[in-house]
């Protein structure tokens, strides 16, 4: 059986799967029909599973496991991505209306694969030959997918929270001005504030309308983040205990180090803004999306621009 | 009395502790730390690619000199750089201390009781047969049961839960601390450097003999060891397609007096220890060794350590021929060889026939081509190639075991002979007594991390009150994370005193008390 064969059709498959339920997972937020959600739900579910068998056949074909370079990290990022928003926000924060964007992200980053470092199936160079690479890389591509995910919500989290504080706005210039104290300050803890959703009255606001309420979404992206921390700090300590071995030195100050050590920083700095008094909401949230980019640099840019002995973008 | 409007030495120093004492001043100085690093990732850095902060300070002069000046080039070891890390140091030591005498406080003292139950955001009040000592007793029974804990007098109950996470999150901190510590000193006292070691010859650990490529820690008082390494032989593996499988070196390490003390093998993911150094496998080359003699007289005879000339884009590195020079002081004037080496001589005659490079895995019938300079050597290193202020009077090619003669004017007959090719191996050599500190420090961030994160401390109160036919129990309580979670736990508790269920808290309340 050629395995490298099924991995790529299986690759291209996943990719227009994942497309369909992100075209379909957009349609039930504007048109909010159960039967749409549950078709996007299939298609997603399909997705993924070709995405899985796309990642083993993988792994078949090279005879390793399927994480060795660029284009496979990717694949698997893709999957935990999806799978992540399944489980953590559809199941456990019972939050639908973000997975289309979490496929969006999967599809991206996937074509990004087809078209920056797309390689054959092939053996490991012998750094990456120890079994470091599974612990390391795993715990890096599992962080990097729930700070993704935490990214997507804090993004979706902004948004939402503006058009709510418009619609505040307009309502309060409507309601008379409560007779002690003003009625809800600008800098207030988010779960203070009203759930246009949950309660009945509160004005639907124009835009954003569609994405859940602000409080939820900044549940959701602060516990995804907090669960991703301890796995992206994990992962680095994988990573400096595999460099002493490999490289002879466990901190070197290598780009990927480097930017590894920024997006875990950025986010540490997060988590105390999240405990700080006048940083919760907003501003904690600016600071994980600034983290986010950072992950994003940590992941491409490193490979693709900046020589490094990460670069195994081209195998 | 004189006020004056300029702060005093005293008030300006106190001013500053204050500062570093603040968990947020170390933060922003991790940040800015980060920031460092950053810049450190987008420009090339002297100890990693010299010749690419070259080529940066050719191609942006205005930009490349101020760069420099700022230490740019060498973020990591500038500084302000060790400033930053040092501010750092000192910023987490002086808001740690406090912390954690306030968390032993906390720890050894009882829970506090209440007085007024009915303020917290989850309240309840309930009636039960039992007498109030009794209730009392009973729900001091089922905290402890859940590992609250409990502070029982008389009629009420204090009860707290969730200490784990200042602790860990103390723990973290410390440990970030130590692991700082480990790194500074680790680094500050050791070395790296890098030796290149020709099969059957040995390099003995000492400042010399890493020809200009060490880099010592600041603190580093140059204690070298003095140990020998003898690379017994070394392999390197390769698929079909090119792609190396492994490289391994067989070592055998020798003590100070040059007395064997056992065999190694060092590969790829596999480094060996020996007196207190690791030595990690990092790289390889060719090692021809070719004997010189000019006019009847044996100037050289010791193999060369030849370095790969770099591959154009598209071209595979292992098709490439290899350079090295033979530099000859001691006839007049100075001569000089340069060789090239091919591995493989059908890579050679492929590369003549039809311009095609062949990538070259192994040694067959190796070929040296060379030209023979004479005049003023101006550097005697071996490892540059430098044929400046020398001319070039002809050259010749040599197989292996084969011989080759060439006139030189005036000083005679050279004789090259090219005896055998061997290969050689470089080594990466560390010291760095950091090591497990570093190591112990990161399972601790670890450790300290995830209750720090997932915990969340909760108080629970309980005051029983006589009343007709029974007791009149209230409860009350907060959490201060996790306060979704805490409402399912609060009716627990409820129902496992004998209440049946909570009083929900009034939504006012919550938005005073959360």
């Amino acid at each position: 059986m050629n395995w490298a064969r099924i991995s790529s059709t299986f690759f291209d498959v996943t990719i227009w799967l994942y497309l369909g339920a992100m075209v379909l997972s957009f349609a039930y937020l504007a048109a909010r029909r159960d039967r749409l959600w549950v078709l996007a739900r299939v298609v997603t579910i399909a997705g993924a599973a070709a995405n899985l068998v796309s990642i083993v056949a993988r792994g078949m074909a090279a005879d390793r496991v399927p994480w060795g370079n660029m284009f496979e990290y990717s694949t698997v990022l893709a999957f935990l991505v999806v799978v992540g928003t399944l489980v953590i926000v559809e199941g456990v924060a019972k939050i639908k209306t973000l997975t289309g964007f979490s496929l969006m992200f999967s599809v991206l980053t996937l074509a990004v694969a087809a078209m920056f470092f797309p390689v054959e199936p092939s053996p490991l160079q012998p750094a990456l030959n120890s079994y470091w690479i599974k612990i390391h890389v795993v715990a890096a591509i599992t962080g990097s997918s729930l700070f993704a995910i935490g990214g997507i919500a804090t993004i979706l989290f902004l948004l939402k929270d503006r058009s709510e504080r418009r619609a505040l706005a307009v309502g309060r210039e409507r309601v008379p001005a409560p007779i002690m104290g003003g009625a809800v300050e600008v800098d207030a803890p988010h779960d203070l504030l009203p759930d246009p959703e949950g309660a009945g009255g509160a004005p639907e606001p124009r835009r954003g309308g569609v994405l859940p309420s602000a409080a939820a979404l900044d549940r959701v992206a602060y516990r995804v983040i907090a669960f991703a921390f301890p796995i992206w700090t994990f992962a680095v300590i994988a990573g400096a205990i595999w460099a002493q071995e490999a490289w002879g030195r466990y901190w070197g100050w290598d780009p990927k180090e480097t930017w590894s050590f920024v997006t875990w920083t950025i986010f540490a700095g997060y988590l105390h803004a999240r405990s700080t008094a006048g940083w919760k909401g907003r501003r904690a949230a600016i600071i994980a999306v600034i983290g986010f980019i950072s992950l994003l640099i940590t992941y491409y840019a490193v490979n693709l621009w900046i020589v490094g002995l990460h670069s195994y973008a081209r195998g | 009395m004189t006020t004056s409007a300029a702060p005093t030495l005293r008030q300006s120093v106190a001013l500053v502790w204050r500062t570093l004492r603040s968990m947020r001043t170390a933060l922003i100085l991790l940040l800015i730390l980060a920031a460092a690093a950053v810049i450190g990732s987008l420009l090339p850095q002297i100890p990693n690619s010299p010749e690419r902060v070259g080529q940066y300070l050719d191609d942006h002069e205005f930009w490349g000199t101020m760069f420099f000046r700022a230490g740019f080039f060498d973020v990591y070891g500038s500084w302000w750089f060790v400033l930053i890390t040092a501010l750092l140091f000192v910023s987490l030591g002086a808001c740690l201390f406090p912390r954690t005498r306030a968390m032993i406080r906390a720890v050894r003292q009882r829970p506090i009781h209440a007085r007024e139950l009915d303020g917290f955001r989850h309240h309840a009040e309930f009636r039960v047969d039992s007498g109030p000592d009794e209730v009392a007793v009973i729900a001091a029974r089922y905290l402890r049961r859940k590992r609250f804990r409990v502070s029982h007098e008389g009629l009420g109950v204090a009860a707290e839960k969730g200490v784990l996470r200042e602790v860990g999150s103390l723990l973290f901190h410390w440990a970030f601390f130590l692991l700082l510590l480990g790194v500074i000193v680790g680094k500050g006292t050791g070395f790296t450097g890098r030796a290149v070691v020709t099969e059957g010859e040995t390099f003995v650990d000492a400042l010399p003999n890493y020809a200009g490529q060490i880099r010592t820690g600041r603190y580093f008082g140059g204690d070298f060891t003095g140990a020998g390494l003898q690379l017994l032989d070394f392999d390197d593996s390769y698929r079909p397609n090119g792609q190396p499988i492994d490289f391994v070196s067989r070592v055998r390490f020798l003590d100070r007096e040059g007395r064997p003390t056992g065999t190694e093998v060092i590969r790829v993911n596999h480094p060996a220890d020996v007196e207190g150094l690791r030595v990690f496998q990092e790289g390889f080359g060719w090692s021809p060794v070719v004997e010189v003699s000019l006019a009847g007289q044996r100037l050289w005879s010791t193999a060369i350590e030849m370095a790969r000339d770099d591959a154009p884009e598209g071209v595979p590195a292992t098709a490439m021929p290899w350079r090295g020079a033979i530099k000859l002081t001691a006839p007049q004037p100075d001569v000089m060889i340069t060789l090239e080496l091919w591995p493989d001589f059908r890579a050679f005659a492929n590369f003549q026939l039809t311009g095609e490079p062949t990538s070259m895995l192994g040694q067959f019938d190796p070929y040296i081509r060379y030209s023979v300079y004479t005049g003023e050597i101006v550097d005697p290193a071996l490892s540059t190639i430098d044929t400046t202020g020398l001319r070039r009077i002809g050259g010749s090619d040599l197989h292996a075991a084969g011989t080759s003669t060439f006139d030189v004017p005036g000083a005679g007959e050279l004789r090259l002979s090219f005896l055998e090719l061997r290969q050689y191996s470089v080594f990466l050599i560390s010291r760095d007594v950091g090591i497990p500190v570093v190591l112990a420090a990161a399972i601790l961030v670890l450790v300290g991390l995830i209750p720090s994160l997932y915990v969340s401390r909760r108080k629970v109160w309980i005051r029983a009150e006589a009343a007709p036919g029974g007791a009149l129990v209230k409860i009350g309580g907060f959490a201060l994370q996790r306060k979704d979670a805490f409402e399912e736990e609060f009716d627990r508790i409820v129902r496992g005193i004998g209440g049946r269920e909570a009083v929900e808290a009034q939504p006012e309340e919550r938005v005073r008390t959360s």
